[in-house]
């Protein structure tokens, strides 16, 4: 418990760095997506 | 956009996420990691270096749908009209952020969530001004004529941003920083009063947000175009 | 000059349009009347404070604003004769006529409503009279110039009643703050000169968006 509040910091960067690479793989996956959408429509 | 740019950025900013929320800060700093204790900031001053990029990034949404706006008005073409929805609509949701970052930083630093201080009234008219925007476009069915008024409008709203953002909460007097007579000037960003480190990761931050805007917005626009193709094709079936 | 002489007869054809069928100016006459009542009927034997009173005052001017402004579009369109008005006259001619026209009219309001507030309740005691009327006059003008654009943009959309509130709030909150800020310095008793600011605020709003919708209202108007 008492790493837990002394590394609180941390704590708050790693919950903090899932969030951000959750939306960064999003953001990946959607461009992917479009990037298929746009050369389907090209052809 | 270039891909290069996308990883880039994705790596640039989670650096600075990183930067932001682990470097320590201490009251005198030994090591380029480590940042000065700023006396009734302490470790909220990190807030910093998110709460304004995302403002700035707001503000740069904002500006380029009204222009645009401008730029429909002029040639017509519906790629504008699209373009200059995707931008008010990623200011609406950067607008959103920075209102919750700003109201979090007001709960720990002013005492509640909410204190109709200029800035934050300011933001909130914005937010409703910008909502307004969509609840015109709402209302028209045929495209061209919904794209010639959103445009008018953009231009309306466009002209208010520069005067909520940078003029109204300047001259009226309130709690966060800026404000007319606030003793430290016109606060820490325009006054260059963070230390050097902690400067160069703001500024860091502040490239890095727009860049991801404009990634968001490329994304956005691109899935708007796709959008109206189909339902042109649907149309004519 | 032509613009000038065309503007002043599309500003009379508003006038007669709106009175010959009178319905409309006077729903917004009992509009006004309503809204007075309710507040002295609530306000009753209390003495409320002057800065919730100076609120009130501009909430009863506003709403007023936007019952009533928007019609100078919004009624063109109903009628049939929008298409007929623009082939007749230049757009120019035809927003600085409908401008004031909505000017003349809101200040008729504000001003039938600030003297009803002066007489009918005895708390609210206007110290500095120049700074109310001046007040008054450039929210009038501040008021009729954003809402003239605003409701020529909605008289093209489909829910036109309630949209035109939606849109023009937001807009208008800056002016209202400014002048609920006058109101109260000159209720206080404040000199002219400390009341500048506010002033210059006013003039600013209503010259900025007189300016931008001379400069966009050919796009609206013209479909």
């Amino acid at each position: 418990m008492e790493f837990f509040e002394q590394n609180q910091m941390y704590v708050v960067l790693v919950v903090v760095l899932a969030i951000w690479f959750g939306f960064l793989g999003y953001m990946f996956v959607l461009d992917a997506k479009i990037k298929k959408l746009e050369e389907q429509i090209k052809k | 956009m270039k891909t290069w740019l996308k990883i880039a950025v994705s790596v640039w900013l989670t650096g600075i996420i990183i930067a932001g929320i682990a470097f320590s800060m201490v009251k005198v700093p030994q090591t380029w990691y480590e940042f000065p204790f700023i006396p009734g900031l302490e470790e909220k001053a990190r807030n910093i270096i998110f709460h304004v990029p995302i403002s700035w990034a707001t503000v740069v949404a904002f500006a380029m749908s009204m222009i645009y706006g401008i730029i429909y008005l002029r040639k017509k073409d519906i790629d504008y009209d699209l373009r200059s929805v995707s931008s008010a609509s990623l200011g609406l949701l950067l607008c959103i952020l920075a209102t919750v970052t700003g109201a979090i930083w007001a709960k720990f630093n002013w005492g509640s969530f909410w204190n109709w201080d200029p800035r934050q009234t300011s933001i909130f008219i914005l937010l409703l001004i910008y909502g307004a925007y969509f609840v015109l476009r709402s209302a028209i069915d045929e495209e061209e004529r919904r794209a010639t008024l959103s445009s008018v409008y953009s231009i309306i709203a466009g002209v208010t941003v520069p005067f909520f953002i940078f003029v109204m909460p300047r001259i009226m007097s309130g709690l966060h920083p800026g404000s007319l007579g606030d003793e430290q000037g016109k606060g820490p960003v325009l006054e260059f009063k963070m230390a050097p480190n902690m400067l160069m990761v703001f500024f860091a931050s502040l490239i890095g947000f727009t860049v991801l805007y404009f990634w968001m917005y490329s994304l956005k626009v691109r899935q708007m175009r796709i959008e109206r193709h189909v339902q042109q094709i649907t149309e004519t079936h | 000059m032509m613009i000038i002489s065309t503007s002043y007869h599309i500003f009379v054809k508003e006038f007669v349009s709106e009175f010959r069928t009178r319905y409309a100016l006077n729903a917004l006459l009992m509009f006004v009347v309503t809204t007075l009542s309710i507040i002295l009927f609530s306000i009753g034997q209390e003495s409320p404070s002057i800065d919730v009173l100076s609120g009130t005052l501009w909430i009863v001017i506003f709403f007023s604003a936007m019952s009533g402004l928007s019609r100078t579009f919004v009624a063109e369109e109903e009628r049939g004769t929008s298409l007929t008005l623009r082939l007749l006259v230049n757009a120019s001619s035809v927003y600085i006529g409908k401008l004031v026209y909505n000017f003349a009219l809101i200040l008729v309001l504000s001003v039938i409503i600030a003297v009803s507030y002066v007489l009918f309740i005895t708390e609210f005691t206007v110290k500095t009279f120049e700074i109310f009327w001046l007040t008054i006059l450039l929210g009038s003008a501040g008021l009729a110039s954003a809402s003239t654009i605003l409701a020529a943009i909605i008289a093209k959309a489909n829910t036109k009643g309630t949209l035109f509130p939606v849109l023009a709030f937001p807009i208008l909150l800056p002016l209202l703050l400014t002048c609920i800020n006058a109101t109260k310095l000159a209720t206080e008793g404040a000199f002219l000169v400390e009341a500048v600011k506010e002033f210059q605020i006013l003039i600013s709003f209503t010259v900025v968006m007189i300016a931008t919708s001379f400069l966009v209202f050919d796009f609206v108007w013209k479909d």
